[in-house]
C-alpha cells in the first residue's frame, strides 16, 4: 500500500514536473512569437539609446521638411487648415510621471500615428500625383517612426524588463470614415504636426535618459552579478 | 482494296508499337521527373517484374546511356527483382533503362522501362558577401546590392540564389532571386533603406541536392556608402604662403550618417598623393588648413568621407580641386652659368640663368652685377622673360670678371649667385675624360654621362660640383638661338643622367665641367676647362644621301667625290660610306666600303669607254640611306696615249716630211723636170743659135731614154745611118726630150722627131705646114729586147712644133751649162736635121715620118727645116 501510495505520489510529482515544463515552454514560445526578433539583444544600452536618439532626431527633421512640403503643397491656406481643430488625431503630447511611463506614452503614441500616417499617405497618394515628395517622404516617414517604435520598445525593456509592454490597437481609433478634400488635407497637416511634435518630444525624453538609463542598467547588472 | 490494306497494316503498326511499349517491369525509385543525383556517390536502382510476366530475374538487364551495364553490378534480389548499383559521374545524364528480354528466340515482347537520372553537385557554400547602398540625393538607396563569391564548382543542376534582407525587430522579410547561372551579385529592394537599425542579410543558394546560406547582420550604416563632401573648395591664405584651406558640405544629414572626412593632397606637378592623418580631421568637420606646403605652388586636393567610426563603405574620392599657396621670397639663388666664345681679340661671354628652384613666386626681375678685373664693369637690371634669360659681354682674353646675379619676385630678394670668369691663360684643369651612353628609360630613353673625378690643382680651392652643359649642333639656318641646358651635379658623383629633353636624331655637345670653389678672400665659383662629346640620345637613319660627283674619270678607274650631308640630315653619327657601282642598266652592283671621314674614292678595274651608274650610301647605326645615282663613263684611251698617238704621229710626219725633204731635195732637178718641165723658147732655139756643148747625155737617165728601133729589118738604127750628118739633129732631139711633157705626150710617146703645133706659130716663121709627129714604139723598152716585129709607128697629133732630136746624151759633147734652148731662128741651117745618133740600139732619134710626105712636099719653108723621106724610115 505504502508503496501504491508512493508510487501515486511520485507519479504525481512527475507529471506536475512534465507539465511546469511544458507550461514554461509554452510561456517562452509565446513570448518569442509576441517578439519574433528584437533588436535589443544585439546591442548594448548604449547603443541602443544613442540609436534611437539619432533616429528620432532625424525623424524629427524630416517630419518637419514633410510638413513644410506639405504645406507648401496646400497653397496659401495652409497655415489656416492646419490650425483646425481635429479630435479624431492622436495628441502628441507626453504624459506620465515616471521615465518608464513617458517612455511608454512616446511608444504608445507613435504606434497611435502609424495607421493614420498611412491615411494620410493614401489620401495624399488620391489627391496628387502618385509619386510627389509628401507620398515618398510619408512612405518612408511611416517605416522609420515604426522603427523608432521598434528602439523605443527595446528602451522600455531596458527601463523595465520585467513588465509585458502594452500594445495599442490595431485600428486607429478616431479616422473619420469619410472627409471630403479639405477635411482631407486638414487631417493631413494637422497629423504631421503633432507627428512632428511627438518626434520632438520623443527627442527630449531620449536626451532625458542620457545618463541615466545605461548607468542605471549596468547597475543592475552589477547587483545581480 | 488498297485503302484496306493500308487500314490492316496500320492496324498491324499499332498493335506491335503497344506491345512493344507496353511494359512488364518497373524501376524503383521512379520519379515523373529527373531524378537529381550527386556526382560521385552511389546509386541503387531495382527493376521488378510486375505479375504475370513472362521473365525472370535472369531476363532482366540494365541499360545506361553508354550501353548495356555490366552483370558485375547486377544484384538478384529475388526471382523477380534485380538491382543495380552505379557510381553516378558528371556525364551520367539520360536514361537508365531496365529490359526484360528472353535470351533465346521467343515470340513474347520485351519490356522496358527507364527513369531519368541528371547528375549534379549540392551547392557551395557562397564567400566574401558583401553588400552595398549607395547615396540617392539626401538618403541611402533602398536598393542594396549584394554580390558573393559563389565558389568555382558548376553545380551542373539548375541553383537559384536568393539574397533576404531584414530589418531586426521587424517581420517584412525582402528578398530577390537571381537565377543565373552562377550568380555573383543580386539586388534587393528594402522599399526604404533603415537608419540606425539592425540589418540582417543573406543570400541563399538551393538546387535539388541542398542549399547553402551566408549571411551579414550589423548596423545598417555599415551597408551604406555615402556620397564624397560636396562642395569642396582650396582657399589660398594672403599671409600665409604655406597654408591652403579646405571646405566643403556634408554629403548627408549628420542624423543619418555622422561622417569623418579623409583629405589628400598633392602638387600639381606631381602624381604622388599626401594623405592627411585621419586622427586631424577626425570629428564632424566642414573645414581643415593644410599646412607645410611650399609656396606659390599649385595644389590638387581631393576628399572622402565615411561613417563615423568607420561604420560604412569609403565614398569615391571627390573631384579634384586645384588652387595655389600665395608668394614668398625666394628661397634660392638663381642658377646661373656662361657661354664663352672666343673672337678675334676679345672673348664674347653669354651669361644665362635659370630661375632659382625655389622662386617661391613669379620672378619679376634680375640684378646682374658684372665685375670686370675688380672694377664693378656694369650692373644691368634684367625684366624676366623666360625666352631671354641671358646677357651678353665683350670680356678681353687676359681679365678676369666675376659676376653676381639676384632674382626678385613681388614679395622680395633672393640670394645671389655668383661665378667667376678668369683669364683666358688661367684656365683651371678639368676632368680627364668623358663617355655617355644611353639608357632605354620609359617613356623617354635617357642620356648617361660618366666621367673621371678632378682633383683641386690648389689647397685653396675645393671641387665644388661638377656641371654638364649640353649644347644642341644644328646647321638649320632659322634656329639661331643657342639650345644649351645644363645640369649641376654633386661632386662626389662622377655619373649622372641628364635631366634634358633632348630631342631624338639631332645632335649635342655634352660638356663636363668641374666647378671649383675659391675659398681666398671672397667665395668664387669658377669652372675648369670642359671635356666635351657630340651624343644622340636615340640615332635614326639618314633623310638625306650623299650626292656623289665624279671628279675624274679615267679609262679603268674613276675618282668619286662627295660631300658630307647636313648635319640635321645624318640624324646619327655616320658609320661608313658604302659607294655602289654597275655597268649601265644591268644592276650587277658592286660596292665599296669607306670610312665615315672619308669623301672621295678612285674606283678601279672599271671596264674602258662604259657607262657607269654609281651612288653613295651613307649609313649609322640605325639605318642607311641612298644619294641619287651619277653616272659616268670611261675613257677610251688611257693617260699619256693619246698623247703617244700624237707625238708618234706627228714625229712620223714630221720624219716623212723631212724625207720627202730630203728626197725632194735630192732629187730636185727631177722634180723640177717632171713638175716644171722644160718648155723650149723659141727664142733659144738651137735651130737659130745652138751650141753644142751642152752636156745632156750625162743628166740623162738611160730608163727614160725611148729606144725607138727602125728599120729593123736592115738591122741598123736611124742614128746610126744619120751619124755624123747634122750636129745640129742631136741638140734637137735633146732638147726634144726635155720638152716630153708638153703636149700630154709621155717621154715614151713624146714625138721624138715631131713638129711642135707651136711651131704653127713659127710656121709664118718657118713653115706654113703643120708637122705630124708619130711616135715610134719600139718593141724594146728599158732593156726590153725587143722581138722581131715589124716597128709600129703612132701618128701623134701634136701641134707641138719638132724642136730637135732627142739624142743620147753620150753623142753631146756640149756642156750642161749650155742653154738646152736654142734659137730657131738663127741657129737653123737648112738641111742640117738628121740627128747624131751613135750606134747605140737605144739611141732615140728623130725620124722623118715617110707618110708625111704630104707635109714634106707642101711649103718650101719646111723643106728648109726638115729633110724630107721619101722612102719612110731608113734603114739602120
Amino acid at each position: 500500500m505504502n508503496c501504491h501510495v508512493r508510487n501515486m505520489v511520485c507519479l504525481s510529482q512527475r507529471s506536475q514536473a512534465k507539465f511546469r515544463i511544458i507550461i514554461l515552454i509554452l510561456i517562452l514560445i509565446a513570448v518569442e512569437l509576441v517578439h519574433p526578433t528584437m533588436p535589443c539583444k544585439h546591442e548594448n544600452c548604449s547603443q541602443v539609446l544613442h540609436r534611437s536618439l539619432k533616429l528620432t532626431k532625424s525623424m524629427a527633421k524630416r517630419s518637419a521638411e514633410i510638413l513644410e512640403t506639405y504645406k507648401t503643397s496646400q497653397g496659401d491656406s495652409a497655415d489656416l487648415i492646419c490650425d483646425m481643430q481635429m479630435d479624431n488625431v492622436p495628441v502628441s503630447t507626453i504624459s506620465g510621471q515616471t521615465m518608464s511611463e513617458r517612455i511608454l506614452s512616446v511608444y504608445t503614441h507613435l504606434k497611435e500615428f502609424l495607421p493614420h500616417m498611412k491615411t494620410v499617405m493614401e489620401q495624399q497618394k488620391d489627391l496628387n500625383p502618385p509619386t510627389n515628395l509628401v507620398v515618398e517622404g510619408l512612405h518612408s516617414m511611416i517605416t522609420h517612426v515604426h522603427h523608432i517604435a521598434l528602439r523605443v520598445n527595446c528602451i522600455l525593456q531596458i527601463l523595465q524588463p520585467n513588465i509585458p509592454i502594452p500594445e495599442p490597437a490595431e485600428r486607429p481609433t478616431g479616422i473619420p470614415p469619410a472627409q471630403n478634400i479639405f477635411q482631407q488635407k486638414a487631417y493631413g497637416c494637422i497629423v504631421l504636426s503633432r507627428l512632428q511634435e511627438l518626434l520632438s518630444q520623443a527627442v527630449q525624453e531620449q536626451k532625458s535618459l542620457k545618463g541615466k538609463l545605461c548607468r542605471k542598467r549596468n547597475k543592475d547588472q552589477f547587483l545581480m552579478n | 482494296m488498297d485503302t484496306s490494306c493500308n487500314l490492316l497494316l496500320l492496324l498491324m503498326f499499332l498493335h506491335y508499337a503497344v506491345g512493344f511499349t507496353n511494359s512488364c517491369v518497373k524501376i524503383l525509385p521512379d520519379s515523373s521527373s529527373n531524378i537529381v543525383l550527386e556526382v560521385g556517390k552511389d546509386f541503387t536502382a531495382t527493376c521488378h517484374l510486375l505479375e504475370g510476366s513472362d521473365y525472370t530475374s535472369d531476363d532482366i538487364e540494365w541499360i545506361s546511356e553508354n550501353g548495356s551495364i555490366p552483370k558485375q553490378s547486377y544484384r538478384r534480389i529475388n526471382e523477380t527483382a534485380v538491382s543495380v548499383t552505379v557510381n553516378i559521374d558528371s556525364d551520367l545524364n539520360g536514361w537508365l533503362k531496365c529490359r526484360a528480354a528472353k535470351q533465346s528466340l521467343s515470340f513474347v515482347p520485351p519490356c522496358v522501362y527507364g527513369i531519368s537520372l541528371h547528375a549534379g553537385y549540392p551547392p557551395l557554400k557562397p564567400t566574401n558577401l558583401s553588400c552595398i547602398a549607395v547615396q540617392e540625393d539626401k538618403d541611402i538607396s533602398p536598393n542594396l546590392n549584394c554580390s558573393w563569391d559563389p565558389g568555382s564548382r558548376n553545380p551542373l543542376i539548375d541553383t537559384t540564389y536568393t539574397v533576404y534582407a531584414n530589418v531586426l525587430g521587424t517581420f517584412q522579410k525582402h528578398k530577390a532571386e537571381c537565377n543565373q547561372h552562377l550568380a555573383r551579385s543580386c539586388v534587393v529592394n528594402l522599399e526604404t533603406f533603415p537608419i540606425h537599425m539592425i540589418l540582417k542579410v543573406w543570400v541563399e543558394v538551393k538546387n535539388a541536392l541542398g542549399s547553402e546560406q551566408s549571411e551579414l547582420q550589423n548596423d545598417s550604416s555599415y551597408f551604406a556608402k555615402p556620397n564624397p563632401p560636396l562642395n569642396v573648395q582650396v582657399l589660398a591664405e594672403v599671409n600665409i604662403p604655406t597654408s591652403l584651406m579646405v571646405t566643403w558640405k556634408h554629403p548627408i544629414d549628420r542624423t543619418i550618417m555622422k561622417l569623418s572626412y579623409a583629405i589628400r593632397y598633392r602638387k600639381a606637378a606631381s602624381d604622388v598623393w599626401i594623405e592627411v592623418p585621419e586622427s586631424f580631421t577626425r570629428g564632424y568637420i566642414e573645414s581643415f588648413r593644410l599646412q607645410s606646403l611650399e609656396p606659390y605652388t599649385e595644389y590638387v586636393v581631393q576628399m572622402r568621407c565615411i561613417g563615423e567610426s568607420k561604420s560604412s563603405y569609403w565614398s569615391d574620392w571627390s573631384l579634384s580641386v586645384t588652387n595655389s599657396t600665395a608668394e614668398a621670397k625666394p628661397a634660392s639663388a638663381p642658377d646661373l652659368w656662361r657661354i664663352i666664345q672666343p673672337t678675334a681679340n676679345n672673348r664674347n661671354v653669354t651669361l644665362i640663368w635659370k630661375d632659382p628652384v625655389k622662386a617661391n613666386g613669379k620672378i619679376l626681375s634680375y640684378n646682374l652685377s658684372i665685375n670686370q678685373g675688380y672694377k664693378m664693369f656694369e650692373s644691368p637690371s634684367i625684366k624676366a622673360n623666360t625666352h631671354s634669360q641671358m646677357y651678353s659681354m665683350e670680356l678681353p682674353p687676359g681679365k678676369m670678371a666675376n659676376i653676381e646675379i639676384t632674382a626678385f619676385n613681388s614679395v622680395g630678394a633672393s640670394p645671389k649667385a655668383s661665378l667667376f670668369i678668369p683669364g683666358s691663360d688661367k684656365e683651371l684643369p678639368g676632368v680627364e675624360d668623358m663617355s655617355w651612353s644611353v639608357l632605354d628609360g620609359k617613356p623617354e630613353p635617357k642620356l648617361q654621362v660618366k666621367w673621371t673625378a678632378v682633383l683641386p690643382p690648389r689647397p685653396t680651392l675645393h671641387l665644388s660640383e661638377y656641371l654638364l652643359e649640353w649644347v644642341k649642333i644644328t646647321q638649320s639656318v632659322h634656329q639661331t638661338e643657342l639650345q644649351v641646358g645644363w645640369q649641376r651635379v654633386p661632386k662626389n658623383l662622377t655619373i649622372t643622367t641628364l635631366n634634358a629633353d633632348l630631342e631624338k636624331f639631332k645632335r649635342y655637345n655634352i660638356s663636363v665641367y668641374p666647378i671649383y670653389k675659391n675659398h681666398s678672400g671672397h667665395r668664387l665659383f669658377q669652372a675648369g676647362r670642359p671635356v666635351t662629346r657630340p651624343a644622340y640620345i636615340q640615332q635614326g637613319t639618314p633623310i638625306e644621301g650623299p650626292t656623289v660627283k665624279v671628279k675624274k674619270s679615267k679609262k679603268n678607274s674613276a675618282e668619286l667625290t662627295w660631300d658630307e650631308i647636313p648635319l640635321d640630315s645624318q640624324r646619327g653619327f655616320i658609320t661608313n660610306y658604302t659607294i655602289f657601282y654597275a655597268i649601265g642598266n644591268t644592276k650587277q652592283w658592286k660596292s665599296v666600303t669607306v670610312d665615315p671621314n672619308v669623301h672621295s674614292h678612285v674606283l678601279t678595274d672599271l671596264a674602258s669607254e662604259t657607262d657607269y651608274v654609281v651612288n653613295v650610301l651613307v649609313s649609322t647605326e640605325a639605318g642607311s640611306f641612298k644619294g641619287t645615282d651619277c653616272t659616268f663613263k670611261t675613257m677610251k684611251y688611257g693617260d699619256g696615249e693619246v698623247e703617244v698617238i700624237v707625238v708618234v704621229v706627228c714625229l712620223g710626219f714630221l720624219f716623212l716630211t723631212v724625207f720627202i725633204i730630203m728626197f725632194c731635195l735630192r732629187k730636185r732637178e727631177v722634180i723640177k723636170k717632171m713638175l716644171w718641165p722644160q718648155v723650149p723658147d723659141p727664142s733659144d732655139s738651137s735651130i737659130a743659135h745652138w751650141s753644142p756643148d751642152f752636156p745632156i747625155k750625162a743628166d740623162l737617165p738611160k730608163e727614160d731614154v725611148s729606144v725607138v728601133e727602125v728599120d729593123v729589118f736592115d738591122g741598123k738604127s736611124l742614128c746610126e745611118e744619120e751619124k755624123g750628118v747634122l750636129p745640129l739633129k742631136k741638140d734637137k732631139y735633146l732638147s726634144e726630150e726635155h720638152s716630153s711633157g708638153i703636149g700630154g705626150s709621155s717621154c715614151m710617146s713624146s714625138p721624138r722627131h715631131s713638129v711642135s703645133d707651136s711651131d704653127e706659130g713659127d710656121s709664118g716663121q718657118t713653115t706654113s705646114s703643120t708637122v705630124q709627129y708619130s711616135t715610134v714604139l719600139g718593141s724594146g723598152y728599158k732593156g726590153q729586147t725587143p722581138s722581131h716585129q715589124p716597128p709600129a709607128f703612132a701618128r701623134s697629133e701634136s701641134t707641138q712644133p719638132l724642136l730637135d732630136c732627142e739624142e743620147h746624151p753620150d753623142h753631146l759633147n756640149e756642156s750642161q751649162s749650155r742653154s738646152s734652148y736654142f734659137r730657131r731662128g738663127r741657129e737653123l741651117e737648112p738641111g742640117v736635121l738628121a740627128p747624131e745618133c751613135d750606134g747605140g740600139s737605144l739611141t732615140f732619134c728623130p725620124v722623118q715620118e715617110e707618110e708625111v710626105s704630104p707635109v714634106t712636099e707642101e711649103p718650101p719653108a719646111s723643106a728648109l727645116s726638115y729633110m724630107p723621106q721619101k722612102s719612110g724610115y731608113r734603114p739602120q
